[in-house]
């Protein structure tokens, strides 16, 4: 029972880490020289897409270990995977346990990594557009799930953080009514 | 002290009576799956196969100590020895958790009866101590009688998670009623022959859509997540005990071709439930494997659908083929190696690097990879064909329509440019390529064409997404009643895996839509529900125009058909499209971009009218019910379709008119 409300904390606190980020770069290891970069998910491959592969961009590899901002929707799970949030360019609704890997996820989808101290927080969906910073990794990986990811964004901790008892109250209400 | 003395006497009798009757081997699993192994009654039957139809024996037999091991099993039909090895796997690495490492599976690959009746199915195992254990089941060989004209071709139409008040929305949107009666019927509703089905799988009443296609094609009833296999004690998703296909069966004694084609990834559970034996519907690289290295078992001849993204090799962007979702099977170890030797199946290999789609090429298949290269594949002159249309699923037929209509409901312009793949089929031109390829098979062929998202949008309430693929799906039904009707010797099915979502149609709208989005604006919340919801004569008979493509100008009507779930969970509802711009002013970074025309979920769409329907189910989506479903027949033997039947019956009857004939069902004779 412990463990379940601490996970429902955990989960709820991503939501207004996300609005903090929106106001502070938060990102502390990036290469010092270069500024952010502001990318789009949907700029991440060439389209339309061609008969066979997918074709990142330019810009894309460009990016690749740079500090990049990235505005998109974070996919709603019905499994959500412990670490991580997937951020994809139009809403997604996953019904995993139905569907599993035959999904509607788009091509250009981003793995948005914790920090390792948060490997077992849980994120929650939120609603409407969130921008994350991070640095941008770019190539293929295999996830813990059995998921192939091709673009990762690794956050600082600074960019979660627990909620406490009036801010969960908050949350849920601001669940069932929406002013 | 002597009452103590008593106890300690009676706690030694009983250890030893416990260790006179378990000190021996067991027998934990025995398949096929029967009542008679697990409860010890004899009925109901559980597994059932044609004559000459192949399935695997296998048992999991547990010593009765942990330095004992299993040295020997027989098995035995009726008291006859089977044929064939009995390979056995030492459960020393491979197995479920909980199953000892001493445990062994014992299994035969590939046998068949030809005797129809009730068999009776004994395991015999030895210990190393030269104990032995027996254990007893039983399955039926289903008989094939003599009948009429022999069905040449079989067409299986499924919408998935289509249930009646799917098909009744379906009727409503592109039918419409006047004074009660329907002025257009659907497609589907203009089948002789409709009979009920239900559909539990092998260990819920509740199925998915793996072991509800399962069930019609290979008579059998699978566990949730498994395609044409029974459950086993390994954790290899690709080894378990296999039962064959009708497209096997039907490819082995008669040379027919299969056609497969879906609106969802190929890989997924409905798709691979026609050709695949796997216990893990998400093993998709295994699986579009064996969709290819298999096609002499199947006769694979067309695969139509999405999923380019398990094609592709590795190292291309994009793909998700891994090592991990792949199969090999061994060379030596005769668990595996005799489904190669026995089932003549292909070994595989663990290679995430195969280019798939070269391949498939390679081996004769066209390649389309959008419409207008399907279009361009004269069908005439088509051997085999591959249509890839989209990474995952392919986009839903309102966003297709939308797309063919230029209406920008979309990111950067129409949502099938957001999903990079702008010139995607529908599934009736689908259907259509895919019945001129076949047409040239002379030993005729099984197709199963899948309306995919009826299911997947009912899972995220998107009510007016699956009411658009069910007429979509009704388009590839009329086509196939066509081509049924002109040959006069293909029958013709259409039915569903299961219900999804507890569809109802409540009602009609009281009110415009004009009106509706003003109550929308002023978020009334369940008032909004009052002032919209006309129950009883209120809701009257909604009028949806048809347009020349065949699909509604639009969804947002005055007075419009209004749908409530049975099986949902909590969403937000303000009875209008979704994926209509919907800003959302809790998030700061909404003006930013076009983007935030998106909603993102059930709890996150529809939120300006702040109208909760809180859920009956716990998550994000509706889930599957087990309501029965409608099955509708057209064509030579449809007349077998009546009743309220079991899913698992449906592939007796297509296997006797394709084989023997058609016949009247019992119950429908009448006496001279």
């Amino acid at each position: 029972m412990v463990c379940a409300l601490r996970a429902i904390a955990l989960t709820l606190s991503a939501t207004l880490a996300w609005s903090a980020l929106a106001q502070t770069d938060t990102t502390t290891s990036a290469p010092p020289s270069l500024p952010t970069l502001a990318l789009r998910l949907q700029d991440f491959f060439q389209m339309p897409f061609g008969p066979k592969g997918l074709m990142i961009s330019d810009r894309l590899h460009q990016a690749h270990g740079r500090r990049v901002r990235i505005t998109g929707y974070v996919v709603e799970q019905e499994v959500a995977t412990l670490g991580q949030f997937l951020l994809s360019p139009r809403p997604v609704l996953m019904s995993q346990h139905a569907d599993g890997e035959a999904d509607d996820l788009p091509a250009a989808t981003l793995f948005v990594r914790l920090d390792a101290q948060q490997q077992d927080w849980a994120v929650a969906h939120a609603r409407g557009l969130v921008e994350v910073t991070g640095i941008l990794d770019v190539g293929r990986q295999e996830e813990r799930d059995g998921r192939i990811s091709w673009f990762r964004l690794q956050l600082t901790p600074e960019a979660i953080h627990s909620m406490n008892q009036v801010e969960i109250t908050q949350y849920l209400h601001s669940l069932r009514h929406t002013h | 002290m002597q009452f103590s003395a008593l106890r300690q006497l009676t706690a030694f009798a009983l250890s030893t009576l416990v260790w006179g009757v378990y000190a021996a081997p067991t027998v934990t699993r025995l398949t096929p799956p029967s009542e008679l192994f697990t409860s010890g009654q004899a009925a109901p039957v559980i597994a059932r196969f044609l004559p000459g139809q192949r399935f695997d024996l296998q048992a999991t037999l547990r010593p009765d100590d942990k330095a004992k091991s299993i040295s020997e099993a027989r098995f035995a039909i009726d008291g006859k020895p089977v044929n064939g090895n009995v390979a056995l796997k030492v459960c020393e690495t491979g197995c479920l958790k909980g199953v000892p490492a001493n445990a062994t599976l014992a299994s035969v690959r590939a046998v068949s009866v030809d005797k129809p009746g009730l068999h009776q199915l004994t395991v015999t195992a030895t210990q190393s101590d030269g104990q032995t254990v027996t254990a007893n089941g039983n399955f039926e060989i289903v008989p094939l009688v003599p009948g009429g004209q022999k069905v040449k071709n079989i067409i299986i139409l499924l919408g998935d998670g289509m249930g009646a008040a799917q098909r009744t929305a379906a009727r409503i949107v592109a039918g419409g009623y006047a004074q009660g009666k329907v002025i257009t019927p659907l497609a589907m509703d203009t089948f002789p022959v409709t009979g009920m089905i239900k559909t539990a799988s092998l260990n819920s009443v509740v199925t998915d859509s793996a072991p509800g296609m399962t069930a019609y094609v290979s008579g059998n009833k699978n566990n949730n997540n498994e395609e044409g296999v029974f459950p086993d004690d390994t954790t290899d998703p690709f080894d378990n005990p296999r039962i064959e296909y009708l497209s096997e069966y039907l490819h082995r004694t008669q040379g027919k071709a299969l056609g497969i084609v879906t609106t969802a990834d190929v890989f997924d559970a409905t798709p691979a439930g026609n050709a695949v034996h796997t216990s893990s519907r998400g093993a998709g690289t295994g699986i579009v494997d064996q969709f290819l290295d298999d096609r002499d078992l199947t006769g694979l001849t067309v695969l139509m659908g999405g999923g380019r993204k398990w094609f592709m090799p590795s190292t291309t962007p994009g793909s998700a083929r891994s090592d991990r979702s792949d199969y090999a099977f061994s060379a030596t170890d005769a668990h595996t190696a005799d489904i190669v030797k026995r089932w003549g199946a292909s070994a595989g290999a663990l290679d995430k690097d195969r280019d798939l789609l070269s391949d498939f090429q390679r081996a004769g298949f066209q390649y389309a990879s959008d419409k207008a290269t399907m279009d361009a594949l004269d069908g005439d002159k088509t051997e085999r064909l591959l249509g890839l249309f989209a990474h995952s699923n392919m986009n839903v037929a309102l966003d297709k329509i939308d797309g063919r209509r230029n209406k920008a409901r979309g990111v950067t312009g129409r949502v099938v440019d957001d999903y990079g793949f702008p010139d995607q089929p529908m599934l009736d031109e689908m259907t259509a390529k895919a019945l001129r390829v076949l047409d040239r098979q002379k030993k005729g062929f099984v197709l199963m064409v899948e309306g995919a998202s009826i299911d997947k949008q009912a899972h995220a309430m998107d009510t007016e997404r699956w009411m658009l693929d069910t007429l979509e799906f009704d388009r590839a039904v009329a086509l196939a009643q066509a081509y049924a009707a002109q040959r006069k010797d293909t029958l013709v099915i259409i039915t569903a895996d299961h219900e999804c979502a507890g569809v109802a149609l409540i009602g009609g709208s009281k009110v415009s839509d004009a009106r509706l989005q003003t109550l929308v604006r002023e978020g009334s919340g369940t008032a909004l529900r009052d002032a919209v919801v006309g129950v009883y004569e209120q809701a009257g008979f909604p009028k949806y125009r048809i347009a020349a493509d065949g699909y509604p100008d639009t969804v947002d009507i005055d007075n419009r058909l209004l749908v409530g779930y049975g099986a949902n969970s909590d969403r937000l509802e303000d009875f209008r499209t979704n994926d209509r711009p919907l800003q959302d002013s809790q998030q700061p970074f909404v003006k930013k971009e076009p983007l935030a025309a998106y909603p993102a979920g059930p709890m996150a769409r529809d939120a300006e009218g702040k109208y909760m329907v809180t859920g009956q189910v716990p998550g994000d989506s509706a889930v599957h019910t087990a309501t029965d479903i409608p099955l509708s027949a057209f064509g030579p033997g449809a007349y077998s379709f009546t009743g309220v039947i079991d899913n698992t019956d449906v592939f007796f009857k297509l296997a006797q008119a394709a084989t023997r004939g058609v016949v009247e069902p019992a119950g429908l004779r009448l006496k001279h």
